[in-house]
């Protein structure tokens, strides 16, 4: 497999903070990985997508993806690189409220300038493959929020971006609703090949993912790959790992 | 929480949310106080008010400026108070009762209303001083300026306790929304989205058909007496034409727009370009939740724009016409030789005689046995002069020589209309129309049978005219007769009148020397002069534009500032709707569009509709109750096109303004703004 998004010592300090939010992290993403980031609350997580998706700008270090430096980008390439290569879905859904779900999918390949029968097409098959097809010409406040992020999913799957952010996707749902979205993202991964990178904090979401890379305080504290095991297997390891970690926070024990 | 230290500190620590409301409380007390201190000014009202006219005008405009005042101050305190929903809701759910909650509204509202009323006392009474000066100086008014205050203690009594009512009623109207609204209300109050309703094709097409009916029934009126407009009434039809367009714009804002955008929304070729996949079902959804406030706005703009047309057409339209009511500078008619020679006495007293022409015209009545004859033969009241109007004048052509009035045009100024004349044969006359036909028929080519003597000769038009040598006070169907005919009726008649005409540019303007002529002549009505027409007429419309513009100037700013508000509120509330879309890759540029898409409709349809209902309420008016003394002269039309340019110039300035405001207030589309701004200014540099 090739690598699709290299990070090398990446850093990230805000102004007036103490200590960096991302500090040193480098690590690589594979075309066809799920990847899950985990860590407490500050861990530097969503810092992390922030600064990959140039949404933010690192203050050290290097990011490509697709081999493109992400550091020479300007605004305005910036947005066309998000524009052509990234998908987003966030935990608040973001539909837009005077769109119908229809035509909230079909927004980022109209940005795209893919012909109109073509964005028809793919919004009607990209439904049916994830069960939403009777709920197209609905407006999102007419949708559960299951439904909501479902069609956030399809939204940002629909272009085949080179890479998928997920911040906390499953934050606002139930837990039937999570799975489902989850199961969405797994079918995207393996059916449609989409890389995602996922920022979540519950290790039964990450579970879905086939690696794992916990965050603490800035750094990459620990890295899980699921290899042959099974989801529930893969679960109990980050779990176990999850409490492993959280017993030896820094400034604290449980003793 | 003491309410009164809280509101000070919210006060002070979010200055610049507060600003806009201040600014425009501020702008309404600053227009409610100069026109106050202006209806209180005596001295000045002595000079300009007949009968208590202007008086009374200002009763009756002050009642609509108060209703209008306390309409505007409550949209932008709701507007405030629906930004800080959030805000109230965290205070309640710290245990903060509403009663709490309403006297912190309470005393930030005493705090704001009465630092603008500072400003607005102090900004006001400067520009009623300017409004002094300026009338002042239009009508030559010689006013001592010292008797008049720069604070006039009544008007500030009238606007204190103006600015206390409408807080009291401020208080009034926040107590019942908290009162109303749950606390859960309260904190999703900003969230709290319309259900979208799909278009209707009925409302919609009812709407185009009221509103189409409602324009053609105006257009009518150009068919002059075969039209309604006569054939019915003016003022029913009129107030049917109004009902027309004002139900036809609620339903063409309300359902028409939505349904013909709607229809754009399904025409797929177009609808999937990033724009406007974006624009058309937000403008969709935003005229659904706004059409109360756009079509109250669109009314409001369309009713500013015609008033301030037809008040400047009302005001331009007889100053234009003085060149044909009057004009010479001076002109009167003459007895004998000695009245001559006493007015040249007279009028040597106030200029040198070499500048002055004074020239004398023979009017020589005669008649004519034939029918179709056109109407100024048999106008039978001297027109011209309201107060003379009931004189009667008996039916035949007033003839003068071709020389004559050559002389006349020239020594009035007007070289280029003598210069294309080429002259009249022995049976040719130009006849001089009162106003252009109604039909739009000309005599051109008639010929009127007239008797001269115990003879008939026949007189052929050569060409009708507009520009008449003499007033009508003196003369009406005035028939320029080659000179070989004049000296016919000089042979056969004595002068029906003989009319003096003083021109030059020595007597201009010249009050006291039109007060003695008066004098001399014993007031009579025959006596006209073209400055002193103006004059008069300044004198009797100045007060009335005045005070209309003052009422034209709030709507405007009104329908401005609540545009400004109503967009820059819908932005605030879509800042998470734009950095989605900023990740999803949209470019600074790029949102910056959708923003000028999204505001661009919202100023254009009340402009569009103003201008609309303003251009045919004009010609209605202009055809169907002004005197058509000018004929198809476009100059006439530049007043409403004044109007029109500066409403346009006000639109752009507010949407300038808007557009700005939603640009600093998105983050992203800021930092792309600012960034492109100052890359231009190093360009530049």
């Amino acid at each position: 497999m090739t690598v699709l998004l290299k990070a090398k010592e990446v850093t990230k300090t805000y102004e007036n903070a103490k200590r960096p939010s991302l500090n040193k992290v480098s690590f690589s993403v594979e075309n066809g990985e799920f990847i899950s980031i985990m860590g407490a609350s500050g861990s530097g997580k969503t810092t992390l997508l922030n600064v990959l998706s140039t949404i933010d700008t690192p203050t050290g270090g290097e990011i490509r993806i697709n081999g493109t430096d992400l550091k020479n980008l300007s605004a305005t390439a910036a947005a066309d690189f998000r524009k052509n290569n990234l998908g987003f879905i966030f935990q608040e859904y973001f539909l837009l409220d005077s769109l119908t779900i229809r035509e909230n999918i079909s927004v980022p390949l109209a940005l795209l300038k893919v012909p109109p029968a073509k964005i028809e097409k793919n919004v009607r098959d990209f439904a049916k493959r994830f069960g939403i097809a009777s709920q197209l010409d609905k407006y999102p406040c007419e949708l559960s929020g299951g439904q909501r992020q479902r069609a956030s999913a399809i939204r940002a799957i629909i272009k085949h971006p080179s890479i998928l952010f997920a911040d906390e996707p499953t934050g606002a749902l139930d837990s039937s609703s999570a799975t489902e979205l989850l199961t969405t993202l797994l079918n995207a991964n393996q059916e449609l090949h989409t890389t995602i990178l996922m920022v979540t904090h519950d290790a039964y979401a990450a579970s879905f993912a086939n690696r794992i890379l916990i965050f603490r305080d800035g750094c990459i504290l620990k890295e899980l790959s699921k290899g042959g095991s099974d989801r529930h297997e893969f679960y109990e390891a980050i779990a176990a790992e999850i409490a492993k970690s959280d017993t030896t926070r820094t400034g604290g024990s449980l003793k | 929480m003491n309410p009164l230290s809280f509101a000070y500190k919210n006060l002070s620590q979010k200055l610049s949310f507060y600003a806009l409301y201040l600014f425009s409380v501020s702008l309404v007390i600053t227009i409610f106080f100069s026109f106050t201190s202006f209806s209180m000014n005596h001295v000045m009202l002595e000079k300009i008010s007949e009968n208590g006219r202007v008086e009374s005008m200002c009763n009756t405009i002050s009642v609509f400026l108060m209703i209008f005042v306390v309409f505007y101050m409550s949209y932008s305190n709701r507007f405030f108070l629906k930004q800080r929903t959030k805000e109230l809701g965290i205070y309640a759910l710290l245990g903060c009762r509403k009663s709490a909650i309403l006297q912190l509204l309470a005393f930030e509202n005493l705090f704001i209303c009465g630092f603008a009323l500072v400003i607005g006392l102090v900004l006001g009474a400067a520009a009623h001083k300017g409004i002094v000066f300026g009338i002042s100086a239009l009508l030559g008014l010689s006013i001592d300026t010292a008797k008049i205050p720069f604070f006039q203690p009544s008007a500030v009594r009238r606007t204190v306790c103006f600015v206390f009512l409408v807080i009291f009623i401020l208080v009034l109207s926040n107590g019942r929304f908290l009162l109303k609204i749950s606390l859960m209300g309260l904190i999703r109050f900003e969230k709290k989205a319309e259900k979208n309703l799909t278009p209707r094709r009925l409302p919609a097409l009812l709407g185009l058909i009221i509103i189409l009916s409602g324009y053609g029934l105006a257009l009518d009126i150009v068919r002059g007496t075969k039209s309604v407009w006569f054939s019915i009434g003016f003022y029913v039809v009129g107030m049917l034409t109004m009902m027309l367009i004002v139900i036809g714009t609620v339903f063409f804002i309300s359902a028409f727009l939505p349904y013909v955008v709607g229809k754009r929304r399904k025409n797929v070729k177009a609808f999937y370009t990033g724009t406007r996949i974006i624009t058309t079902p937000n403008f969709i959804y935003r005229i659904r939740t706004n059409a109360r406030t756009l079509i109250m706005l669109t009314l409001l703009s369309a009713a500013a724009l015609t008033i301030s047309s037809i008040m400047a057409l009302s005001l331009y339209y007889p100053v234009a016409a003085v060149s044909r009511m009057a004009p010479s500078e001076l002109e009167c008619r003459i007895e004998n030789d000695q009245q001559t020679e006493e007015i040249k006495l007279t009028v040597g007293k106030y200029a040198d005689m070499k500048d002055i022409s004074f020239l004398r015209t023979d009017v020589y009545k005669i008649t004519s046995p034939a029918d179709g004859l056109p109407m100024e033969y048999h106008v039978n009241t001297a027109k011209g002069d309201s107060e003379n109007e009931k004189l009667l004048r008996t039916p035949g052509f007033e003839c003068i020589s071709y020389t004559d009035y050559l002389a006349l045009l020239n020594a009035q100024g007007k070289h280029r209309i003598a210069g294309q004349l080429t002259g009249l044969q022995e049976a040719e006359c130009i006849l001089v129309k009162y106003q252009p036909n109604q039909d739009g028929s000309d005599e051109k080519g008639d010929i009127y049978p007239v008797v001269i003597g115990e003879n008939t000769l026949s007189l052929i038009v050569k060409e009708t005219t507009l520009n008449n040598p003499v007033s009508f006070a003196n003369s009406v169907g005035t028939l320029i007769v080659s000179d070989a005919v004049y000296s016919m009726l000089q042979k056969e008649y004595t002068p029906e009148t003989s009319i003096l005409s003083i021109n030059g540019h020595a007597i201009k303007d010249n009050e006291p020397l039109y007060a003695e002529l008066k004098e001399l002549l014993h007031d009579s009505p025959y006596l006209q002069g073209s400055s002193h027409r103006i004059h008069e007429i300044f004198s009797l419309s100045s007060s009335t534009f005045l005070l209309i513009g003052f009422l034209v100037i709030l709507f405007f700013t009104a329908v401005g500032s609540i545009l400004y508000f109503n967009n820059i509120s819908t932005a605030a509330d879509s800042k998470a709707d734009y950095e989605m879309l900023w990740k999803m890759g949209y470019s600074g540029k790029a949102l910056r569009k959708i923003i000028r898409k999204q505001v661009f409709p919202f100023f254009m349809i009340p402009f569009a509709f103003g201008l609309l209902d303003c251009l045919f309420a004009t010609l209605v008016y202009k055809t169907g109750l002004m005197q058509n003394l000018l004929g198809s002269n476009p100059a006439q039309f530049l007043p409403t096109l004044l109007a029109i340019l500066l409403t346009a110039f006000f639109y752009l300035l507010y949407y300038l303004l808007t557009i700005h405001t939603c640009y600093t207030l998105i983050p992203h589309v800021r930092a792309v703004y600012c960034d492109d701004r100052h890359h231009d200014r190093k360009a530049r540099t």
